[in-house]
């Protein structure tokens, strides 16, 4: 009976574990090189910026936007819980700029690592992360 | 950092209908492979608020549009003057996409589409050449508010005119010179929530004239004026779109023959549904009405001694998408149609033979990049 209890308090052990790791997996924050000056963005700025629209930051410094894959579920998580919109609307605005001669796609890297150097590398640039990938070398904008 | 951007698309039809042919001998044995589409453009940021952005593109559409007329879609230098917290307000001058309605920008590229032809009733082929792009300047006003965007574009430019819509205003191509005149657009557009609700309203006033050959009809000016009211409601597994246009088209100047006035209506209500990330499929009720005041055609038919149905269409279509891979897209969509009043066609006596009801089936595939 011992042995069954401890083996059951393992698993639920583990079962927490897990679906706390599955939170984590997807949490997203928006980051940014550190050259960035303003800390707090409006949403709907955040939107304007990742929809290919504004191109500079109100004190004039360029924006350039990194994303990750549009199946990346890292990608979902940033486009429907911070913007607010879904994956394939954010597919369709950048296709709408680039052949209309209205804007520019945003870069596309492979995964968090990836994300991790360009940001911190590129003066100007905006992206997103999961909390875990963050370092010293970008920092974490809030949205209000 | 490095903005060069460079990106295209290609794109091919096959089109087969019962009667009528569009876009090529679609009625005849194996149907029409005169629809494909090839388009690149690049872009690049030379200062922090410019863009410099241009894209050709070649085209073949039946007799309308051959492929190796290549053309200048579009060639702007976008100038993003002023930006705070709240409003951005740049200037695009060049060759510019006029914002008329929610799909005239990229009508040619096959990935922004809800189906292989838009509605008909609005974004018509007769009149693509000077709906697409004109050559002048345009401004744009955006204001971020707390929950929306509302963005105001004003441009000022010259149409560019091609057989085909001097065919569509006079019936004929052989009268003389026709071009594109000063003209107008505007557009008020409002996106709630990242677009999950959007507003517009267009209107412009498109002009052009006519330099008549000696044995003419008079040298005289055609103008085209839609109000196109625009509505799209999008959620993640569908969305429901409906577009309203009033359209003034007159021509005046000319002999009594060529010189007329009227006003038409178009309208379309259309339902697409994403089935899962590569599958959406379209249903959609799209009507054109080219004179409000004879609806059925009948004045003009007891005028001109043409079919009553030239003169309207109804068309009920359904639509398939899908994306096996990311970039590359197949399509398929039926159409069943009553009317020809938006069937592009070469001359006027094809009028004569053209039949009232009417299938026709497409397929395409594109790849953009």
């Amino acid at each position: 009976m011992r042995q069954w209890l401890r083996g059951s308090l393992l698993v639920l052990c583990t079962l927490v574990a897990t679906v706390g790791q599955a939170e984590e997996a997807d949490s997203v924050v928006l980051i940014a090189n550190p050259s960035v000056q303003r800390t707090t963005l409006s949403l709907e700025m955040v939107r304007a910026i990742f929809a290919m629209r504004q191109r500079t930051l109100p004190s004039g410094q360029a924006i350039h936007v990194f994303v990750l894959p549009d199946d990346a579920a890292l990608h979902e998580a940033f486009a429907k819980r911070v913007l607010g919109v879904f994956p394939h609307q954010l597919r369709l605005a950048w296709d709408r700029a680039v052949f209309s001669g209205t804007g520019q796609a945003p870069n596309q890297v492979a995964d968090g690592a990836a994300m991790l150097r360009a940001v911190a590398s590129t003066p100007g640039s905006i992206g997103y992360l999961n909390p875990s990938s963050l370092s010293s070398q970008v920092q974490v904008l809030d949205i209000d | 950092m490095n903005t060069l951007q460079v990106h295209g698309f290609l794109s091919q039809a096959l089109i087969v209908s019962d009667h009528n042919d569009f876009f090529g001998p679609s009625s005849e044995g194996g149907g029409s492979w005169e629809y494909t589409e090839l388009g690149l453009n690049a872009s690049f940021r030379p200062f922090d608020n410019v863009l410099v952005a241009g894209q050709v593109l070649a085209r073949q559409a039946g007799d309308i549009q051959r492929l190796d007329e290549v053309e200048l879609d579009y060639g702007v230098i976008d100038y993003q003057f002023f930006n705070d917290v709240e409003t951005t307000a740049g200037v695009q001058l060049g060759r510019f996409k006029n914002p008329l309605g929610l799909y005239n920008q990229t009508r040619d590229i096959p990935i922004t589409r809800p189906s292989i032809l838009l509605p008909q009733s609005i974004y018509f082929d007769r009149t693509r050449q000077p709906a697409l792009a004109a050559d002048g300047a345009t401004g744009y006003v955006e204001r971020l508010l707390d929950d929306g965007v509302l963005r105001l574009q004003l441009g000022a430019g010259k149409p560019r005119m091609d057989e085909q819509s001097e065919i569509s205003a006079f019936g004929r191509d052989d009268l003389g010179h026709y071009a594109g005149d000063s003209s107008f657009i505007g557009q008020l557009r409002y996106e709630q929530s990242g677009g999950r609700l959007i507003y517009a309203l267009t209107y412009a006033d498109v002009n052009a004239g006519l330099n008549a050959n000696a044995d003419g009809p008079g040298d005289g000016n055609f103008s085209f004026q839609p109000w196109i009211l625009s509505f799209q409601y999008n959620r993640e597994a569908w969305s429901f779109t409906t577009e309203y246009a009033i359209r003034r088209v007159r021509s005046s100047g000319f002999d009594d023959r060529y010189n007329y006035d009227f006003t038409g209506e178009s309208w379309y209500v259309q339902l697409t549904r994403r089935l899962d990330d590569d599958w959406q499929w379209l249903l959609r009720y799209d009507s054109l009405t080219t004179d409000r005041s004879d609806p059925s055609g009948h004045d003009y038919a007891s005028r001109t001694g043409l079919p009553a149905f030239t003169r309207y269409a109804k068309d009920w279509t359904v639509g398939l998408q899908w994306q096996p891979l990311s970039r590359l897209l197949v399509a398929a969509e039926l159409h069943n149609v009553e009317g020809t009043g938006w069937l592009p066609y070469q001359d006027s006596s094809e009028l004569r033979t053209q039949e009232k009801y009417w299938n026709m089936l497409l397929f395409q595939l594109s790849y953009s990049f």
